[in-house]
C-alpha cells in the first residue's frame, strides 16, 4: 500500500505539474500540445546539468541549479511555440506536434553527444532529490509540486496577471479593447507552461531511476497531462485531483507483480493502457459541459477585431 | 476563357505551394548543417551534409531500393494525414492506426498464411477501425480528434504489443530476435509477401517490392475522390464549414467518422506495405515509442500541402534524407540528425501559409488584374490527365 | 478656432488592403453635446471610431484634444485622454463576473494582488448615480443583453471617461429600452460629458442628437445641426439619392395553408427554461409572415427546429400537407423548403469553396449535377454562370471566385439566388438584409416580394422594425420563446409592437 501511495504521488505530481503548465498556456489562449516535447527537453537539460555538477556540491544546491536549468530550457524551447503561434499565427496543433518530434531528435542528438558510450543513455545520481518520511520515500518534486500548485491557484485567481491572462484566453478582443497586450500575455502563458512542463519532465525522469535512455522520450506522459488538464476543467485543484486519479492506474502497473493483483496475470501492457482508456471514458462523459477557454487555439490578429 | 482563369488560379496556387515547400526544405537543411557543424566541424560537409543530401544514392542501387521501400508506407501515412486535413481533421493518430495495420497484416500473414492482398486489406480495415473511433468521439461527443487520436495511439501500441508478445509466448513472436517472425525466412509465408517483379534484383535488396507503386495508385485514387466526386465534395464541405454542410443536408457526423476511417485505413494499408514487403519486423518490447512512420506522415502531408499527388514526392524526399541519415558514420554523427531536420521542416511547415502568402504576393502581384488572356495554362490540364491515369 | 471642441479628428484617412475605409474625414466634437455619426453599413463609421479609440492607426490626419495634437496608439492612450467606447459587439468576457469585466485593464491592486472591495464600492456608487442597475457578482453569460450594455457603460464611467462613444447601441434593445438609453445619454450631457453616437437610424438621431456628421462610402458628406435639418435630408446625405423607404407592393392574396406549425417546443441548450414554447401558427401561399422580436427570444432556435438543424422536443410541423416533424434537412429541402439562414458565414456559405460550388450547395446531389457519384463540373459551371447573371452576383472571377473574397452583399445575393432558384413552396428568410447597404437591402426586399407574388409562402424573421413593418403581411411577435401577439402592419404601430416585444403586454390565446 505504501508503495502504491509512493508511486501515485511521484507520478501524480509529474502529471499535475505538466497539466498546470498546459493550463496556463490554454488560459492565455494557446493550445500547448508540445508539452510532451517540453518535458523531454526539460529532462535532458536537467539530467545533463546533474551529470556536470561536481559531486562535492551540496545536495540542496544541486537540486536547485538542475531544476532551474531544466525550467530555463523549457522556457527557451516553448519560445519556439510562442513565436510560431503568436507572431506567425501558425496552426498551434501542427506547431506543437513539430516541436514534439523535434524534441526527441534534439534530446537524442544531445545525449549521444555527451554520453561516453555513444548511445542515448545518460547516467546520473538522483540521491539529492530523494528523502523519506516514515518509510515513505519521496522526491523533492512532491513538496515543490504542492507549493507550485498553491502558487498557480493564487496567481490565476487572485492577481491582476491572472485576471488578464484568463481574459486573453476567453475573449482577446475584449482584453485588447481595455488596453491589455494580448501578445505579451500569451507569451507569458506559454513560457510559464514551458517552465512547468520542463520541471515536470525532470520529475518524470530523475526520481525513479539513475540512468535514462532519451530515445524513449517520456512515453506519452505529456499527452496524458493534457487529458488531466481537460478532466481537471482548467482549474488548479481539480487538475491536482485528476492527476492523482490517473496516477493510481499507472502505479498499479509498477506494483502489480508484488501484490494481490499478480493473480490476474495481467501484463504491464494492460496496466499501461488503463490511464489512457480511463481518460477517454472520462472525456466522453465530461465533454458536454466543457469549461475550455473560448478563444484557445485561435490566433489573435490585431486586425480582426 | 473562364476555364482558363480557373486553371490559372490552380496553377498559381500549386506553384506557390511547391515553392513554399522548397523554402521549408532549404531552411531545414541549413539548420541541419549548422547542427552538423556544431557537433563535429571537421566532417560536417563531406561526411555529414553531403551524405544526407545524397540519401540513398550514396550507396546505389541498394540505398535507392531501401529509400523506395521506406517511401511506400510514408506515402500512405502522408495521404492519411493529408486526407484528414482536407476534410478539416488533424489525424495525429496515424501512428496508432499504423500499429493496428501492422498487427492485421502480420496476423494474416503469419497465423492465417493468407495471400498478400488479403493481408493488406485486413491491415487497412483494422487501421480504419482505429481511425473511426476518434471520429466517433468527435462526431458524437464533440471531443477534439487530436486528443482522442493521441490516446488511441498509446492504447493501440499497448494492445498490439500485448497481442503479439503474450509474455513471450505469442505464436507470432520470435524469442531469439525479440521481433515478430521474419516473413522472408520461411517459404511458408511466401504468398503473403508483396511481389517485387524483379525489383529486389535490380536494387540488390530484399525488401523493394511493388509497394511504392501501390501507394502511388492509392494516391491518385484519393485525388480523384477528393476532387471529382460528390463524396469528396461533401467531405471537404464538412471540413471547411461543418455548420454549412449540415445546413446543406449533409450528414456531418457520418462524414467525420467516414473521413477518419478512411484516413485510418490509409495508415493501416501503409503498415501492410511495410511489413508485407518485409522491410522490418514488429518489436513488441518497445512500449515507449510509437512508430515514427505515423508522425513522419505529418511532415509528408504538410510538405505536400495535403495534395495527394504531391504526397508521393514529399514522401520520397523525407525517405531520401532519413536513409541518408542512416549512412552517416556513427563515429561522427548520430543518425537522428535526419529526424532533427525533418522536425525542423515540419515546424517551418506549420507557418508555410505565411510563406505561401509572401510568395504569392511576390510572384503574382498583378496577375489577377492582367490575367484575362494571359497564360492559357495547358500544362495544368495535361498534368490533370496524367494524374488521372 | 473660437469654438470649444474637446475632440477634433482632422482629415483622417485609413486604408485597408483594397479599400479606403476612411477618406479625408473630419469630425469635431463639442463639449457637452450629443454628436451623431451617421452612415450606412460599410460607410466607415466603425473604422473612424476605432481610429479614435486607438485600435487602428490612420495613414493620414491628426487628432486634437482640447486644441492640442495627441497620439492615440492603443486603447490605453485613449483611456488616458478620457475616451471610452461601448462597442457594437460587446467586449465582455462571458465567464467573468460583472465586476471583473468592469475593472479589467484598470484593476485596483497591491503588488499585483487584486483589491476588489474598493472597486465594488465605486461601481455601486456609479450604478446608483446614473440608474444603471447591475448585479456585480453575476456572470455575464447569465444576464440579459440590456444589462450587458449597462456593464459596458459602467466600464466607461469607472474609468472616469469624459468622451463616450456609443457604437450602434440600439440594435439589441426594445423601443422602450432605447428610450431609456436616450434618457441616460441626456443625463451624461447634463454632467458635461461629450457623446459620439454612431447609428444608421434617423429617428434616434432626431430624438437625441445636437449635431450630426454624415459619411458615405468612406467619404465625409458634411456636418449639420439637427434643429436645421429633416430626416429626408439626412437620408439623402447618407445614401446619395432619394430613398424609397416604403416597399412597393400590392395587397397579398393568401392562398392555401403551406406551413402549419402546432405547439412546437424546444429545450434551450444552456438554460433550464425552454427556448421555444408552444409555438403555433400558419403561413399561407402568397403571403409574407414575419416573426418579430428582440434578439434571443427564441426566433433562432425556432428556425433551427423548423429547418431541421435541431430536433424539436414537442409539437408538429406540416409542410404542404405533409408531416415533416422528424424529416431530415435534406428531405425538407426536397419537400420544397428553402432557407436563407441568419448567419451567412456560419450556415449559408462554405467560404473557402468557389462560388459555383456554393451555388450548388443544396443541389449537387441531383442527377442534373452528378453521375454515378462523379460531379458533372461542366453542368455545375453552366448553372452557376446562369444564376450569377440572372441575379447579378458580382465577383472577381465569376464562378471560380472563392466566396470569402466577395462582398457581404454579393455573398447574400448568391445565397438568395440559390434558395429562390430552387423554386420552393416555402421560403424561410432569416434577417436577410443584416449588415447590408441600402442598395442591396432594396434589391432583396424586391426579390422577397416577387416570390410572394409568385404564390410562395414566405416566413421572414427580422429584428429591424422598419423591415418588419414594410415587408410583412402579418406580424407575429415572439417573446421568451412564445408568440405573444399577432398584428396587421397596416393597423399597428412600432410602439405597440415594442410593448409586446418587451414582454409588457400579451394577447390572449388565439387570434
Amino acid at each position: 500500500m505504501l508503495l502504491l501511495i509512493k508511486y501515485t504521488l511521484l507520478y501524480g505530481i509529474v502529471l499535475m505539474l505538466v497539466a498546470l503548465g498546459g493550463m496556463f498556456s490554454e488560459h492565455s489562449g494557446i493550445i500547448n500540445i508540445a508539452l510532451e516535447g517540453i518535458m523531454v527537453i526539460g529532462g535532458v537539460a536537467g539530467v545533463l546539468t546533474l551529470t556536470m555538477l561536481p559531486s562535492s556540491m551540496s545536495p540542496a544546491l544541486v537540486v536547485l541549479i538542475s531544476i532551474l536549468v531544466a525550467a530555463l530550457a523549457g522556457v527557451v524551447y516553448s519560445l519556439l511555440l510562442a513565436f510560431a503561434s503568436i507572431n506567425l499565427k501558425a496552426d498551434q496543433t501542427i506547431g506543437g506536434t513539430a516541436l514534439n518530434l523535434l524534441a526527441t531528435a534534439i534530446a537524442v542528438v544531445i545525449a549521444k553527444y555527451f554520453s561516453d558510450s555513444g548511445s542515448a543513455k545518460l547516467n546520473y545520481s538522483n540521491k539529492a532529490f530523494l528523502f523519506s518520511i516514515g518509510g515513505l520515500e519521496l522526491s523533492v518534486f512532491v513538496p515543490l509540486g504542492i507549493v507550485l500548485l498553491v502558487i498557480s491557484y493564487i496567481v490565476l485567481y487572485k492577481t491582476r496577471f491572472g485576471l488578464r491572462l484568463r481574459a486573453c484566453g476567453e475573449h482577446p478582443q475584449a482584453a485588447d479593447s481595455v488596453g491589455i497586450n494580448v501578445y505579451k500575455m500569451r507569451y507569458a502563458g506559454v513560457l510559464i507552461s514551458g517552465a512547468l512542463g520542463a520541471i515536470g519532465g525532470m520529475a518524470y525522469i530523475v526520481p525513479p531511476v539513475q540512468t535514462w535512455n532519451f530515445e524513449v522520450g517520456v512515453a506519452g506522459a505529456g499527452f496524458l497531462a493534457m487529458a488531466v488538464m481537460i478532466f481537471g476543467q482548467w482549474k488548479p485543484f481539480n487538475i491536482c485531483a485528476a492527476a492523482m486519479f490517473f496516477a493510481v492506474f499507472k502505479s498499479l502497473a509498477n506494483i502489480a507483480d508484488s501484490t494481490f493483483l499478480a493473480q490476474f496475470h495481467w501484463s504491464s501492457n494492460i496496466y499501461n493502457m488503463m490511464p489512457f482508456i480511463a481518460s477517454m471514458i472520462i472525456l466522453a462523459f465530461t465533454s458536454k459541459n466543457s469549461m475550455a477557454p473560448k478563444a484557445e487555439g485561435i490566433p489573435y490578429d490585431k486586425g480582426s477585431r | 476563357m473562364k476555364n482558363n482563369k480557373l486553371s490559372h488560379r490552380v496553377l498559381q496556387s500549386s506553384i506557390t505551394s511547391v515553392l513554399a515547400a522548397l523554402l521549408c526544405i532549404v531552411i531545414g537543411m541549413a539548420v541541419g548543417f549548422l547542427v552538423l557543424l556544431a557537433i563535429n566541424p571537421a566532417h560536417a560537409w563531406g561526411d555529414g551534409f553531403v551524405r544526407i543530401l545524397k540519401g540513398g544514392f550514396y550507396d546505389a542501387p541498394y540505398g535507392v531500393g531501401k529509400m523506395l521501400a521506406n517511401a511506400a508506407p510514408l506515402v500512405m501515412t502522408g495521404l492519411s494525414v493529408g486526407f484528414a486535413f482536407k476534410t478539416g481533421l488533424f489525424n495525429i493518430g496515424a501512428a496508432g492506426q499504423y500499429t493496428l495495420g501492422a498487427y492485421g497484416a502480420l496476423y494474416c500473414a503469419i497465423m492465417l498464411k493468407l495471400p498478400w492482398f488479403v493481408c493488406l486489406l485486413v491491415a487497412a480495415i483494422l487501421g480504419g477501425i482505429w481511425g473511426a473511433i476518434p471520429g466517433f468521439f468527435k462526431a458524437y461527443f464533440n471531443i477534439n480528434e487530436v486528443i482522442t487520436s493521441i490516446m488511441f495511439n498509446w492504447i493501440g501500441l499497448y494492445l498490439v504489443n500485448e497481442l503479439v508478445y503474450q509474455n513471450g509466448t505469442g505464436p507470432m513472436y520470435d524469442v531469439r530476435n525479440t521481433r515478430t517472425l521474419n516473413l522472408g525466412k520461411s517459404a511458408d509465408y511466401a504468398q503473403s509477401i508483396i511481389p517485387d517483379f524483379g525489383l529486389n534484383k535490380l536494387f540488390q535488396t530484399n525488401s523493394t517490392t511493388i509497394a511504392i507503386f501501390l501507394a502511388a495508385i492509392v494516391a491518385v485514387l484519393i485525388w480523384v475522390v477528393l476532387n471529382k466526386t460528390t463524396f469528396g465534395y461533401e467531405l471537404k464541405a464538412v471540413g471547411l464549414n461543418k455548420s454549412a454542410a449540415r445546413y446543406a443536408g449533409i450528414n456531418e457526423k457520418k462524414n467525420i467518422i467516414l473521413s477518419m476511417a478512411i484516413a485510418g485505413a490509409l495508415s493501416g494499408f501503409g503498415a501492410g506495405l511495410f511489413y508485407l514487403s518485409n522491410v522490418g519486423q514488429w518489436n513488441p518490447l518497445n512500449s515507449t515509442s510509437l512508430p515514427a512512420m505515423g508522425f513522419n506522415g505529418i511532415s509528408v502531408a504538410l510538405l505536400a500541402s495535403s495534395n495527394p499527388i504531391g504526397t508521393i514526392f514529399s514522401a520520397i524526399f523525407i525517405s531520401h534524407i532519413s536513409v541518408g541519415g542512416t549512412f552517416l558514420s556513427t563515429k561522427y554523427y548520430p543518425t537522428e540528425i535526419a529526424d532533427l531536420i525533418s522536425g525542423i521542416i515540419i515546424y517551418l511547415c506549420a507557418f508555410s501559409m505565411l510563406f505561401r502568402g509572401k510568395i504569392q504576393k511576390m510572384l503574382f502581384k498583378n496577375a489577377d488584374k492582367t490575367n484575362v488572356n494571359a497564360e492559357p495554362a495547358p500544362a495544368e490540364k495535361a498534368n490533370a490527365k496524367k494524374e488521372g491515369k | 478656432m473660437a469654438e470649444d471642441f474637446v475632440i477634433e479628428m482632422l482629415h483622417i484617412t485609413k486604408e485597408f488592403p483594397g479599400i479606403k475605409a476612411n477618406d479625408d474625414i473630419t469630425l469635431q466634437l463639442r463639449k457637452g453635446e450629443v454628436h451623431a455619426l451617421l452612415g450606412e453599413n460599410g460607410a466607415g463609421k466603425s473604422t473612424l471610431m476605432s481610429v479614435l479609440f486607438g485600435l487602428y492607426q490612420p495613414e493620414e490626419g491628426k487628432i486634437l484634444k482640447n486644441g492640442k495634437e495627441v497620439a492615440i496608439r492603443n486603447p490605453n492612450d485613449a483611456n488616458a485622454l478620457g475616451i471610452g467606447m461601448v462597442h457594437q459587439h460587446f467586449k465582455l468576457v462571458e465567464c467573468f463576473s460583472v465586476l471583473d469585466n468592469i475593472i479589467l485593464g484598470v484593476e485596483p491592486n497591491k503588488l499585483g494582488f487584486l483589491q476588489k472591495a474598493e472597486a465594488r464600492k465605486k461601481v455601486m456608487a456609479l450604478s446608483e448615480k446614473y440608474g444603471l442597475r447591475v448585479d456585480p457578482d453575476a456572470l455575464i453569460s447569465d444576464i440579459s443583453v440590456g444589462m450587458q450594455q449597462r456593464v459596458e457603460i459602467l466600464k466607461m464611467l469607472y474609468r472616469d471617461n469624459e468622451i463616450l462613444i456609443f457604437d450602434e447601441p440600439t440594435a439589441v434593445l426594445t423601443p422602450q429600452e432605447i428610450d431609456e438609453l436616450m434618457e441616460i445619454m441626456r443625463g451624461f450631457k447634463k454632467e458635461g460629458k461629450s457623446i459620439l453616437f454612431i447609428t444608421h437610424k434617423l429617428n434616434e438621431i432626431m430624438a437625441v442628437a445636437d449635431r450630426c456628421t454624415v459619411l458615405r462610402k468612406g467619404k465625409y458628406m458634411g456636418t449639420v445641426d439637427i434643429k436645421d435639418t429633416t430626416k429626408e435630408e439626412l437620408s439623402r446625405m447618407m445614401v446619395g439619392r432619394d430613398v424609397q423607404l416604403q416597399v412597393d407592393k400590392k395587397p397579398a392574396k393568401p392562398g392555401k395553408v403551406v406551413l402549419d406549425v402546432e405547439n412546437v417546443t424546444m429545450q434551450s441548450p444552456q438554460h433550464k427554461k425552454d427556448a421555444v414554447r408552444n409555438v403555433s401558427f400558419q403561413v399561407h401561399a402568397g403571403e409574407i409572415v414575419c416573426l418579430a422580436g428582440i434578439e434571443g427570444n427564441g426566433q433562432t432556435e425556432f428556425i433551427y427546429g423548423l429547418t431541421g438543424l435541431e430536433k424539436i422536443n414537442g409539437g408538429k410541423i406540416m409542410l404542404d400537407g405533409k408531416d415533416i416533424t422528424s424529416e431530415s434537412i435534406r428531405q425538407r429541402s426536397k419537400d420544397g423548403m428553402s432557407h436563407i439562414p441568419e448567419d451567412r458565414h456560419k450556415h449559408g456559405l462554405v467560404l473557402d469553396y468557389s462560388l459555383e460550388n456554393n451555388i450548388v450547395l443544396q443541389r449537387y446531389w441531383q442527377p442534373e449535377f452528378q453521375k454515378n457519384g462523379f460531379i458533372r463540373s461542366d453542368k455545375v459551371r453552366e448553372y452557376s454562370d446562369r444564376l450569377i447573371q440572372q441575379y447579378d452576383v458580382r465577383s472577381g472571377q465569376g464562378s471560380s471566385t472563392i466566396v470569402r473574397s466577395m462582398s457581404g452583399g454579393n455573398q447574400q445575393k448568391a445565397i438568395i439566388a440559390r434558395e429562390i432558384d430552387k423554386d420552393p413552396t416555402l421560403l424561410v428568410a432569416v434577417q436577410p438584409t443584416r449588415g447590408l447597404d441600402v442598395g442591396a437591402i432594396e434589391y432583396i426586399h424586391r426579390q422577397i416580394v416577387a416570390e410572394r407574388d409568385k404564390g410562395k409562402a414566405v416566413l421572414l424573421v427580422s429584428l429591424e422594425l422598419d423591415e418588419v413593418m414594410n415587408l410583412s403581411d402579418r406580424i407575429l411577435v415572439m417573446y421568451e420563446g412564445e408568440i405573444v401577439g399577432e398584428f396587421d402592419p397596416k393597423t399597428t404601430t412600432v410602439q405597440e409592437l415594442g410593448l409586446y416585444m418587451a414582454g409588457a403586454r400579451k394577447q390572449g390565446k388565439g387570434e
